[in-house]
């Protein structure tokens, strides 16, 4: 049976994805009654769980569609457990193309060398792993800093509530400013970089569904005490956008759906 | 007598020991299989290749470890930081979680609901993921290259964010709108900056900006 997925691959696969999802009720489960001893009520937790796995469910089918791209030269089992800890499809094909252009392959091409996969494997595993180390040394001193600033007096606490704030607006502000005007540079397997995507009308008009449609329910919501729905308005405004997204690209002409600033390079 | 551990510390002791463990079962997969194969990476092109790759990841590795940390409770970056994806999936999910229970990330209330927001969503990811690869892989693989689907896949992070933005221009849209402006002035002088390197920059320009307005608004409500 071919090395890259036989039962020893699986087993593997079986224990870290096992330990991933035990890892999360652990923390689910203490997190829970934290939450019943601090007077949260059942239903805030309850819809916190559903909302937030509703809205990763089109994330995690486009995760899973990334695992079928590196499948071809190493399997599918080594980037399913690559993607479903710490990694990402940008960092995963950099560090197999790395590898293996130096020991004289590409991910255009199956490994059916061992000791080639090994390296590709190791390589992965090294490169993502710093995190792991720093997080348990920082996180506790980075949280103590954060809330010796909170708790220093109200004014100061004001201020941290800004920031904080500010702080989700930032990252928020990258993934829209990259919708508007940006491009995808995306690592071939055969190692070029090449522009794989480019903003236009099809981005800024999905991303301008998406803001209405949420302000439009959510107001709804609002004005009618509709408690209960105004907990979907963020999944249903998300797959508004996506759904408006294949529509204007089955409805509209395709030089509107297609156009794009005339400053960014082309799609390759 | 047993002494009373602070639920904060609670956390940090568990997360530091299953972060240790993520570590051991993250390594064991390439060992136990050269180990199984006698398949061992040549070092001197191994070297190589790692010496090329180890600066993009360990830079990023350092940047994300400490943005992130301080904006989701301690019991969400330990999560996050071994189920991966943070800004595009953990990080979004917290915060519309955090956002609907109309709580903050600082607060206990905050700690308790990014965890539970970050842990449900690592839980959907990686069910959807092991249930792809192993069931559907056809149906996936079709879904998200047919002419018809496709769109909706490109267009995930509009439409993700766009709603996510929606939200807070409710409450700073004036911080929202200065730093979309900023990041696009960024954008337009380099479309193919990294999303990583970019999030730094807004994330700056968000602090300094809302920092501007609270001290132009405390400013007025003292002199009136």
């Amino acid at each position: 049976m071919d090395f890259k997925s036989n039962w020893l691959m699986y087993l593997l696969a079986a224990g870290v994805i096992g330990f991933v999802v035990v890892e999360s009720l652990f923390f689910l489960v203490k997190a829970w009654k934290r939450g019943k001893e601090l007077g949260i009520s059942k239903q805030t937790l309850v819809n916190t769980v559903t909302n937030s796995a509703i809205y990763s469910v089109a994330p995690a089918i486009s995760i899973l569609a990334t695992v079928f791209v590196l499948a071809n030269a190493l399997g599918n089992v080594l980037p399913w457990i690559r993607l479903s800890v710490i990694g990402n499809l940008q960092y995963e094909t950099v560090a197999a193309t790395s590898i293996l252009s130096e020991l004289g392959g590409s991910l255009t091409e199956e490994v059916t060398d061992p000791a080639k996969f090994a390296a590709v494997a190791w390589g992965m595993t090294i490169g993502c792993c710093l995190p792991l180390i720093l997080v348990p040394i920082f996180c506790k001193k980075i949280h103590k800093k954060v809330g010796d600033v909170v708790n220093k007096s109200s004014s100061a606490s004001a201020l941290a509530d800004v920031v904080a704030a500010a702080a989700f607006i930032g990252i928020i502000a990258a993934f829209v400013s990259k919708s508007i005007n940006g491009i995808e540079v995306t690592k071939t397997l055969t190692g070029e970089n090449v522009v794989s995507s480019r903003a236009g009308f099809l981005s800024i008009a999905t991303l301008i569904v998406s803001i209405v449609v949420y302000l439009l329910l959510d107001t709804l919501a609002t004005k009618k005490h509709l408690v209960k729905f105004s907990n979907f308005v963020m999944p249903i405004a998300m797959f508004t956008g996506m759904g408006a997204a294949v529509l204007m690209t089955q409805l509209l002409p395709q030089s509107l759906v297609l156009w794009s600033w005339p400053w960014l390079p082309p799609v390759q | 007598m047993k002494k009373d551990v602070p639920y904060f510390d609670k956390v940090h002791r568990w997360g530091r020991i299953w972060t240790l463990l993520a570590l051991v079962a993250l390594f064991s997969v390439p060992l136990v299989f050269s180990l199984a194969h006698d398949a061992w990476p040549e070092p001197g092109p191994f070297l190589k290749g790692l010496v090329a790759i180890l600066p993009l990841y360990w830079v990023s590795g350092i940047i994300e470890t400490f943005t992130y940390t301080p904006m989701i409770g301690a019991g969400g970056t330990y999560l996050s930081f071994v189920t991966g994806n943070i800004a595009n999936l953990k990080l979004p999910c917290a915060i519309a979680a955090l956002e609907k229970a109309d709580v903050k990330g600082t607060s206990d209330e905050g700690e308790v609901i990014s965890t539970i927001a970050i842990a449900s969503s690592a839980i959907t990811t990686t069910v959807i993921i092991a249930a792809g690869v192993l069931l559907f892989s056809i149906p996936v693989q079709w879904l998200t290259k047919s002419p018809v689907f496709a769109p909706a896949f490109q267009q995930i992070f509009p439409a993700m964010f766009g709603a996510l933005m929606a939200s807070y221009l409710r409450k700073h849209w004036k911080t929202a709108a200065a730093t979309v402006l900023i990041g696009c002035i960024v954008v337009f002088f380099s479309p193919s900056i990294g999303i990583g390197i970019l999030i730094v920059v807004t994330i700056v320009a968000a602090v300094l900006t809302s920092f501007l307005f609270y001290k132009i608004s405390t400013k007025k409500s003292a002199a009136k």
